[in-house]
Order: structure tokens, then C-alpha cells, then sequence
């Protein structure tokens, strides 16, 4: 089994970021459109997500299966969403006090037999509003996180979480995980092909649910215990070069730039914005008005 | 390294980060992302999706303690979703974190040896918490996180928790018993 990463070598502005600044922007850009439903705040946080993925340079042909599974969960996310709710989407509202614009007949739950009736599924400019504002603000995330897996050399995390404060032995520990990765790809793949040279078909896992589940076990147990035994060696060799005594150096290092800097405060201060926002609630304040709430403008909500 | 009995049963045994969690933490994560990653397609009756992987952060935690399990868990979901391009979803990270950690926290009654039918009793009954409790972690936060509801969050749990539940329960002894023979075969006993 040939094992690689989805990182992709090429020039761009978001490959000459620092690694930190990828994870720091991916975090607080997620924790700040999580928490608001505004959809002027979340289609601004959008289309600045959009500047940055397309500033990564991707093309569709190396991305279009994630970008496949993506659509699928957001599109399962939103719409199951909102049929498991009844329409009762919008957080703090009744879809029966909002303004409705059509009803379709659909299957409600009641709690006296036979607990399924014919109910209408009324959309509302509030719940359609928050359906597509629920959908960019899952997409936004995606945005920013897509590009880490394609952008970011995996070698370079190990010294990036150390970078952000993270203890050196985690930090090493996430490098050192990364490095076994195409070891135990190759073990995986050879004992496979040993089992199968013994009769074994992953693909063909007969008896009930149980037997097909213990039939699992010639495949994964030879793999992990192999891995057990074999990292004794790996131990040996860092506790003969004493490690963890001292702080640990990296070979690899990283310096920020000045975008990079300005880029983590832009970051942080988007989400300091919005909390302090989330956390003031309403703003009367004539012109502002739209930052509260959904945002849905008067003359469509009146 | 040869250590005593009062030495193995401490607290230092189960939350220390010696150099030898350091290397079973990455093992333990590259085995979860590699592993997770080309079983999809294995699937129970009903169609849902089966991971046999995720008695790695099982196996883990119960075995080398709670930290292990928890990096295995955590670290490991981070790395498949490196491998398979499909974008980063800290939560779920934080929910496989999660299962391999309250795993772990068998270790207090079984001190990271399963040699008798009891001890792996314990261990099956601390990995199904950890699963029940670490899956519901992560589902849950979806309310949150992608502002689904209460019952969308209960549909994702419930695919998720039976299939995960089972794989486990039924391959973490399995593991357990294959992972005796092979130290008492090279003569160790479990991690310090």
C-alpha cells in the first residue's frame, strides 16, 4: 500500500506561510463564525475564505474527491438538519411565529401511536436564511482547513506545535508519528499480502456480525503488535541520547515574516471582534442594526 | 529499564511522559491515521461504514495509560484527516481523544496488565465508556460547531456508537491476549 500525504510542493502564498499562522488562522476563524448565525458576518467570513483557498492556488483535479465528500456532508449536514427539526432550525425560534413562505406535506413525529403523521414543512425566510447561513459558515471551516493537509509539509508540524507552546515531547511526538507513517504503511501492506497468501479475504468476510468482526483480526493484530515490538529499538536509541533531559533544538526552523505576524493578528482580532459582538448581543445602533440576529433585511422579514 | 513494584504502581506510572509513551503516543497515532483511512469500505449489514481502527486508541490507552490513549485518539484522527485531504474537524479530533483517554483510565485497577479474564473485563468496560462518552463528545459538539440539532447530532451518534462499540469490544481483547504472548515472549512487561 503506497502511503502519502496530500501535501503538494508548489509556490503559492499560502505554501510561504509559516505553518503556525495556517493552524492559528484555521482556529480562530472556525471559533469565531461558530458562534454567530448573522449572515452578513458569516458570508463576510465566507468570501474572505474564499480569497485565501484560492489564494493556495489548489486545482480542482487534486482536490475534487475531498471537495466531493465535502459537498456530500454539508448537504447531509443542512438538509437532515432541518427535516429531523421540523424546520425548527433557527436557534431561539419557533418556525411558527416566523414568516412563512410555502408549506410542503411531510412526516412529523406525535407521541400517541401511530407517532407518525403527515405534518406540512413550512419554510420561512428565517429557516431558509439560516440553511444557506449554516452552509458557509461549514464551508468557511472547510476553507481554512483544506488547504493545511495540502499546503503544509509534514515535516514541519512537529516544530510548528512547538512553535505554539506546545511541550517539546508532544511536539516530537506528532513529528515522530508522522515519520513512522510510511513504515507501518509498507508492514500493513506486507502482512496483508502474507494473510491473503494464507487464504484470507478482507473482501469476503463471511458468518454473522461477530465472526466477520473476529476475521478482522488477522489483518490489524500482526501490524500493532509487530509495531509494539519493533519501536523497543527506536526507544533504546532516544534513551541512549538522553532524550527529553534537555530542551530539545529542531533542525528545521521556522521565522516569521511580517504577513505572517499580520496575517495571526488579523486572525485574532476577527474573532475577538465577533465574541465581543456575541457577547454585547444587540446593537441598537441605527446603521449596525444588521449585525443583530440573523441580519434578514426588513423588507423581507417585516 | 527494569523497575520495582512500588516503582509500576504510582501515579508517576500512569501520567508521566516517559520516553517510552513519547514513541507508543506516535506509534499509537500513526497506526489510528494510517488504519482509518483505507478501512471505509468495510461495511456491516445496513450499510455502515465499519473501523476496525478504532481499537487502536483503545488498545493503546488501556495498555500505556490515559495520555497514550489520548494522543492516539486525538493525534491519530488529526493525521487520517491529513492523509485523506478531507480538511481538519477538531472536535471528532477531540472525541477520538477522548476515547482512548477515559480508556486509559482502566490503568488505575489494571496497572497496564490484562494476564487474566477479570483484568480484560475491566478493560472492555473502561473502553466502552470511553467510547460511549468520547463518540457523544463528538457528535454533540456538532450542535455547536455546525449548529445542527439535537436529533441530527443523536442520528450521527447512534450510526456511529453501535458499529464502534462492537469493533471494539470484540477486537481490544483480542489484541490484549495477542500482546501478553508477544512480551512474555521477548520477556517484557507493559510500558513504565
Amino acid at each position: 500500500m503506497l502511503m502519502t500525504f496530500a501535501y503538494i510542493e508548489r509556490d503559492s502564498f499560502v505554501h510561504r506561510l509559516d505553518p503556525r499562522v495556517k493552524l492559528v488562522l484555521l482556529f480562530a476563524f472556525s471559533f469565531a463564525m461558530y458562534q454567530t448565525i448573522n449572515f452578513w458576518v458569516v458570508l463576510t467570513g465566507f468570501l474572505i475564505s474564499l480569497i485565501y483557498y484560492n489564494s493556495a492556488r489548489l486545482k480542482w483535479s487534486e482536490t475534487k474527491r475531498t471537495w466531493k465528500f465535502v459537498f456530500v456532508l454539508v448537504g447531509v449536514i443542512v438538509c437532515a438538519n432541518f427535516l429531523l427539526s421540523g424546520g425548527n432550525v433557527v436557534p431561539g425560534l419557533n418556525v411558527a411565529n416566523e414568516h412563512a413562505l410555502f408549506s410542503i406535506p411531510f412526516l412529523g413525529f406525535q407521541r400517541h401511536a401511530p407517532f407518525v403523521e403527515l405534518t406540512p414543512l413550512t419554510f420561512t425566510v428565517e429557516n431558509i436564511t439560516f440553511m444557506f447561513t449554516q452552509a458557509m459558515r461549514i464551508l468557511s471551516a472547510i476553507l481554512f482547513a483544506i488547504p493545511i493537509s495540502y499546503t503544509t509539509n509534514p515535516g514541519h508540524l512537529g516544530v510548528s506545535f512547538s512553535g505554539l507552546g506546545v511541550p517539546d515531547k508532544i511536539s516530537y511526538a506528532i513529528d515522530l508519528s508522522l515519520r513512522f507513517m510510511p513504515t507501518l504503511a509498507r508492514d500493513f501492506s506486507v502482512t496483508l499480502d502474507a494473510q491473503r497468501a494464507r487464504g484470507f479475504e478482507i473482501d469476503k468476510l463471511r458468518g454473522g456480525i461477530f465472526s466477520k468482526v473476529a476475521r478482522l483480526a488477522p489483518m490489524i493484530v500482526p501490524v500493532i503488535i509487530g509495531s509494539i515490538v519493533g519501536a523497543e529499538d527506536i526507544i533504546s536509541a532516544m534513551e541512549l541520547r538522553c532524550f527529553g533531559v534537555a530542551k530539545r533544538t529542531w533542525i528545521t526552523q521556522l521565522h516569521m515574516r511580517p504577513i505572517d505576524s499580520l496575517l495571526i493578528v488579523l486572525g485574532l482580532l476577527w474573532f475577538i471582534v465577533i465574541t465581543t459582538i456575541n457577547i454585547i448581543g444587540v446593537i441598537h445602533s441605527g446603521p449596525w442594526n444588521f449585525l443583530h440576529g440573523q441580519g434578514i433585511p426588513h423588507f423581507l422579514a417585516p | 529499564m527494569a523497575v520495582t513494584e512500588g516503582q509500576r504502581r504510582s501515579a508517576t506510572f500512569i501520567w508521566g511522559i516517559s520516553v517510552r509513551k513519547v514513541v507508543y503516543m506516535a506509534l499509537g497515532a500513526a497506526l489510528y491515521g494510517l488504519l482509518s483511512v483505507p478501512t471505509n469500505f468495510l461495511q456491516l449489514p445496513g450499510n455502515v461504514s465499519i473501523r476496525p481502527a478504532i481499537v487502536i486508541p483503545l488498545f493503546f490507552g488501556a495498555v500505556f495509560g490515559p495520555w497514550v490513549g489520548l494522543f492516539s485518539g486525538g493525534v491519530g484522527n488529526f493525521i487520517g484527516d491529513l492523509v485523506s485531504g478531507y480538511g481538519v474537524y477538531w472536535n471528532w479530533d477531540v472525541g477520538n481523544g477522548l476515547i482512548g483517554f477515559i480508556a486509559g483510565l482502566a490503568m488505575y485497577i489494571t496497572w497496564g496488565r490484562y494476564n487474566n479474564t477479570r483484568l480484560i473485563v475491566i478493560g472492555e468496560i473502561f473502553a466502552a465508556v470511553g467510547i460511549i462518552v468520547g463518540l457523544a463528545s463528538a457528535a454533540f459538539s456538532d450542535i455547536i460547531v455546525s449548529q445542527t440539532t439535537a436529533s441530527a447530532a443523536s442520528a450521527t451518534y447512534v450510526s456511529g456508537l453501535i458499529p464502534d462499540l462492537i469493533l471494539g469490544l470484540i477486537l481490544l481483547p483480542i489484541l490484549l491476549v495477542a500482546y501478553n504472548a508477544a512480551m512474555a515472549r521477548y520477556g517484557r512487561r507493559s510500558a513504565a
